[in-house]
């Protein structure tokens, strides 16, 4: 089992739709087969993260030939830092199933399950044509979820985020194939395993045209600045397991692309683009921040919220020292967390109030404690609150950002005022007040505890003993920064 | 004999886990009377820590070194090596001292005043969460953990503020509160950054930082002593940061009494002294800070002058005392500075404590002007609070005395003679302003006609211990022309700057200080004590004080107003018409050339005919030109 065990957990969830679907399952049975799987896979995962080693490079390799003359190979491995998305993906699902647990249309379930093997695929694939091909496959559910399961302008929306993000992956597919066939003009064979095209040396102005096609596909997915207009329409017309994913997952995946695929095969003309990079993402720090200020639409103004995080990410990723990388990697996990809690509480009032306009809200602290806590509890992590995980990350990118230079540390600690406005302005409109609804607003029953309790839990220890976390994923990434910064280093 | 650095772990974990018990029990149901349990576990927390803190202070005293207590390791990347760990040192230990004796007052205080607050069991959750976070502040051993506790100070700032959240305002306030310490902590992050840039790899404990503060160049130190102060501005309520602190007002008595009079505001002072061996490698940041801390002296003090809420008062009383504190730490009298820390923290909780008591009393009144002839009814509250004035006027020998008279001897004895003076002019407007919220407290006319509410003992007993505190803690400081050896400062044994002045001229200047703070007192007297009156804005100079200067509406105009209209500018031009507007019109292009093409392919074979005739004609020029060049 041990070989496969990569195959299993991106499979199970299809496999498991596949059966549900051919016996044509009645919804009761949908149910508990997709929280199964995702607990099954949970503990598959949780099996792997025990048996990790944290000195190793990649393992639980699984390495088959599939279109042998093209050179197109099933090849899965996981790092460190495949580990980290693979972990968030694992634990968000059981939690987000709780959250579903009366939805009655089937094709939720589906398109759900269809999701974690398309988001779990692609972060593991170790061959391009792999990777492209899951990155496709998640993107299909979200579509359908928003146009057919959405709110709002589901279907122009829908419609709008798969127009903007297939731009990226075609511009990225014509690079891998571009790639492919460099290897073959060079060594005669096919090839698109991620170790052997890293191999081949590229003249300059190619690699930069060809760096260009996966960063357009990256950048659209995290999104900075300017490639973003997707994402508040779609956040905002999604339904919240969808939302949760895109988030959390999705959005991490353009980071990951950049950090596995950008630095794996352009080290150094990603040099190129950094000054591009950096600037985008400060600016986006600032303008997603600013523009979620005035935003009515709670999911909307965490879209903002998301995306201004997410820019934090990517500039500590491109700048490249061991305390920005780290910081980047962690605030990846640690704004999963937090974003997926507060997502759920957005639905969550939703589902009680039938709106998430913070205009129609106000005065739940006086009815639902419960409610008030655990909302505050993850707006305030999204903002960075020390005792929670975002602080130690945020702290690193930093102490990162310094190191490089004094400007861009200012810029970059700006992030502590940033979140700071929008989220207790909200917290104050949404939360406190006077009571401005008659419904019977109902606070956390037992089935919502038991989801969000392990989601503060994690946020709580990451933030606490940020000790337990950095010996499985430090050796390996300060080897993968020095290897990147010995080849900077010959280039300069 | 008791192991000093398990005391010292615990100290710290104790209250954060009390928090914990009381929160869970609370929210498991909330609707429930716990009062006894509530009180037993919240109100024995800093009974327990202030235990704690006598022995600690008991062992330094009897000769043992710096304690230290590590919980476990925090973080380790690369030179980043941070541990969850604890100092006890002279410094910290006499801070951890009277903020657990006084905070346990206060406690006691709280469970007398809080009584009938339905979430009572919330307000002990927050108030032991304060505690574990003072602690952690003053106790950690590096920089970041200290941070930490900072910022957590300022959370339960911001949650007590917002208590009764009913009132947007409160909430308001709580935001504003929260908002100004973070634009604080926004420097304060940088300085650490900075800090650990510079000296990180050798280690990034105080100690450490210290031993290595040599390799760091002046221009740095400069810039990184600047940034901190910028948190301490933001903590500490100094100009430009102070804003919130009188609309902090709004939480409940005992909040404003601990956490925005005796410890959470004081911890800017703190945090200078924690930092003396930087800053005494810039004395021009000193400077700076010396002068940051007489302009909000005299300012606070001023506006304190015209105001009529009585917990307003007291709260711009406390602006003006911490600028006095950063006028003795700036100029390197870093143990005059946390010596003045110490006799304010009892006598400002004292005031506060009886000014909630004759709130409590007079059915939840605020304005002073609406008060009077208190002195027969609320008698302990009367003498106390009497004291207390005393104490913080600067008459002998109560405790404000000689904490006071150290900052403006120092002043004077370094040349400072500006500062010295702000300093000087602002003790006269203090006993002034002091006196005339007694006066018409207590003194003037009676205006209230309903019955007053009494007192629990609770309440009123902690009045009368802070009142001894407040009367004798100036002894410890005793000065060596007053026949003392300043006890304080040669226990806390900091690098204070060395100053001489011969014993004549501190008298001289000490009889002006009294003098000044008499003729304050005697013409508030003359004012307030029979019939006091309102101040009104009736020429520019009052209702430009009266208004606080409209400090609040220029932060409005200008930070505010363009933030939000920045923010109005992305949602309705920068996103859909530059962003978008590019993207519609790629899908617009695409969608006209579209109909375009349709227009040609339109069915009619005489245009058939025609194209096929121009591409032919194309064709051939194309082959014929080509031809002809051969």
């Amino acid at each position: 089992m041990t070989d496969h065990i990569l195959s299993i957990i991106i499979f199970l969830p299809l496999f498991t739709a596949l059966v549900l679907g051919i016996v044509r399952a009645e919804v009761r049975l949908l149910k508990i087969g997709s929280f199964l799987s995702s607990a099954v896979t949970l503990m598959l995962v949780a099996w792997l993260t025990f048996q990790f080693d944290p000195h190793a490079g990649m393992q639980f390799v699984e390495h088959a030939p599939w279109i042998k003359n093209m050179g197109i190979s099933y090849y899965l491995g996981v790092d460190f830092l495949s580990l980290t998305v693979l972990l968030l993906i694992t634990l968000l699902m059981p939690p987000l199933y709780l959250y579903m647990k009366h939805e009655e249309r089937k094709g939720y379930w589906y398109n759900m399950m269809l999701l974690q093997t398309g988001v779990t695929g692609a972060v593991l694939s170790l061959d391009l044509v792999l990777f492209y091909l899951f990155w496709e496959t998640m993107l299909l559910p979200i579509f359908i979820m928003i146009g057919k399961y959405g709110n709002g302008m589901h279907q122009y929306n829908a419609m709008k985020i798969v127009l903007m993000t297939i731009l990226g992956s075609m511009s990225m597919l014509f690079s891998i194939l571009y790639l492919g066939y460099m290897h073959y003009e060079v060594t005669g064979l096919w090839s698109f395993a991620l170790n052997d095209l890293s191999q081949i040396d590229l003249n300059a102005q190619t690699s930069i045209y060809l760096a260009a096609g996966f960063l357009l596909a990256f950048v659209i997915k995290i999104p900075l600045v300017g490639f973003h207009t997707w994402m508040a329409p779609a956040y905002g017309s999604a339904p919240t397991p969808a939302v949760v994913i895109m988030s959390s997952i999705m959005a991490k995946l353009g980071v990951y692309g950049i950090w596995r695929f950008g630095f794996g095969l352009f080290e150094s003309t990603l040099l190129y683009y950094a000054p591009v990079i950096v600037v985008l993402s400060l600016i986006g720090l600032l303008y997603y921040a600013i523009r979620a200020i005035t935003e009515d639409n709670l999911r909307k103004m965490f879209a903002y919220s998301s995306g201004s995080h997410l820019s934090l990410i990517a500039l500590g990723l491109i700048l490249t020292n061991i305390y920005a990388w780290s910081g980047s990697l962690y605030l990846i996990a640690t704004h999963a967390l937090a974003s997926a809690g507060i997502f759920i509480m957005i639905g969550l009032v939703y589902k009680r109030f039938k709106t998430v306009h913070i205009s129609e809200l106000g005065g739940i602290a006086s009815r639902a404690p419960k409610f008030t806590f655990f909302f505050a509890f993850f707006a305030l992590s999204i903002a960075g609150l020390p005792g929670t995980g975002g602080f130690v990350a945020e702290l690193l990118i930093i102490i990162g950002a310094f190191k490089v230079n004094f400007w861009i540390g200012f810029f970059t600690a700006t992030t502590m005022l940033a979140a700071m406005v929008y989220v207790f302005w909200m917290l104050q409109r949404t939360l406190f007040g006077p009571d401005n609804s008659s419904c019977d607003f109902q606070d956390l029953n037992a089935r919502e505890l038991i989801m969000l309790l392990p989601l503060v839990l994690m946020l709580l220890v990451t933030g606490i003993a940020p000790s337990l976390f950095t010996p499985l994923f430090e050796p390996q990434l300060s080897l993968f920064l020095s290897d990147i910064l010995h080849t900077l280093g010959g280039v300069k | 004999m008791i192991d000093s650095a398990i005391l010292l772990q615990w100290i710290v974990v104790w209250p954060f886990l009390s928090s914990l018990l009381i929160a869970v029990v609370y929210l498991s149901n909330t609707k429930a009377k716990r009062y006894t349990f509530y009180t037993l576990v919240g109100v024995g927390t800093p009974v327990v820590m202030t235990i704690f803190a006598f022995i600690l202070i008991f062992q330094l005293s009897e000769g043992a070194q710096t304690i230290h207590g590590t919980l476990f390791k925090w973080i380790e990347i690369g030179d980043f090596n941070i541990s969850l760990s604890f100092m006890a040192d002279r410094l910290s230990a006499v801070m951890i001292s009277f903020i657990t004796f006084i905070g346990t007052l206060i406690h006691i205080y709280a469970a007398g005043y809080m009584k009938d607050d339905p979430a009572y069991g919330k307000f002990f959750a927050y108030f032991n969460l304060f505690m574990g976070s003072m602690m952690l502040l003053v106790l950690a051993d590096n920089p970041i953990m200290m941070f930490v506790g900072w910022e957590l100070v300022g959370l339960c700032s911001y949650l007590l503020i917002g208590f009764y959240h009913q009132d947007s305002a409160n909430i308001t306030a709580a935001n504003k509160a929260f908002i100004l310490n973070r634009v604080g902590d926004f420097g304060f992050i940088m300085a650490i950054s900075l800090l650990f840039v510079a000296v990180g790899s050798g280690g990034f404990t105080f100690d450490a930082i210290a031993a290595n503060i040599g390799q760091v160049s002046p221009e740095m130190l400069t810039l990184i002593g600047f940034l901190l102060f910028v948190g301490a501005m933001g903590k500490s309520a100094q100009i430009p940061l102070y804003v919130w602190l009188p609309d902090a007002m709004a939480g409940p008595t005992p909040v404003s009494a601990l956490i925005h009079a005796a410890t959470m505001v004081t911890a800017g002072v703190y945090m200078v002294a924690r930092y003396s061996f930087l800053y005494v490698e810039v004395p021009d940041v000193g400077l700076f800070i010396a002068s940051i801390g007489a302009a909000s002296a005299l300012f606070a003090a001023v506006i304190a002058s015209y105001q009529s809420d009585i917990k307003k008062i007291l709260a711009y009383s406390t602006m003006s005392q911490l600028g006095y504190m950063f006028i003795a730490v700036g100029l390197g009298a870093y143990s005059a500075g946390i010596f003045h820390v110490f006799t304010h923290a009892f006598f400002k909780a004292l005031l506060f404590m009886g000014a909630g008591a004759v709130i409590i009393a007079l059915h939840h009144e605020q304005n002073i002007f609406k008060m009077g002839g208190l002195k027969k009814h609320l008698k302990v509250v009367y003498i106390t609070m009497f004291i207390a004035t005393l104490a913080i006027s600067g008459i002998p020998p109560f405790a404000g005395f000689f904490s006071k008279d150290a900052i403006l001897v120092t002043a004077f004895a370094s040349e400072h003679y500006v500062i010295w003076g702000v300093g000087t002019l602002t003790a006269g407007l203090t006993a002034f302003y002091m006196f005339r919220l007694l006066f018409s407290v207590f003194f003037s006319k009676e205006k209230a006609s309903h019955a007053l509410v009494p007192l629990p003992a609770s309440m009123t007993l902690p009045l009368i211990v802070l009142a001894i505190g407040s009367a004798t803690a100036g002894f410890l400081g005793l000065n060596e022309a007053y026949g003392g050896n300043t006890l304080i400062n040669q226990f806390l044994a900091l690098p204070d700057t060395e100053l001489h002045i011969s014993h004549a001229s501190e008298y001289l200047l000490t009889g002006l200080n009294v003098l000044l703070a008499l003729l304050g007192m005697g013409l508030a007297y003359k004012l307030f004590a029979s019939e006091a009156k309102e101040a009104q804005p009736d020429s520019l100079f009052r209702s430009l004080v009266i208004n606080k200067f409209y400090i609040d509406e220029i932060y409005t105009f200008f930070i505010v107003k363009p933030l939000l209209l920045m923010s109005h500018l992305i949602a309705k031009v920068i996103d859909p018409k530059i962003f978008d507007g590019f993207i519609n019109l790629n899908v617009w292009t695409y969608r006209t050339s579209g109909l375009l093409f349709a227009k040609l392919q339109n069915g009619k074979v005489r245009y058939y005919a025609l194209y096929i005739l121009l591409a032919v004609s194309v064709m051939s020029y194309y082959i014929l030109s080509k031809l002809e060049m051969m």
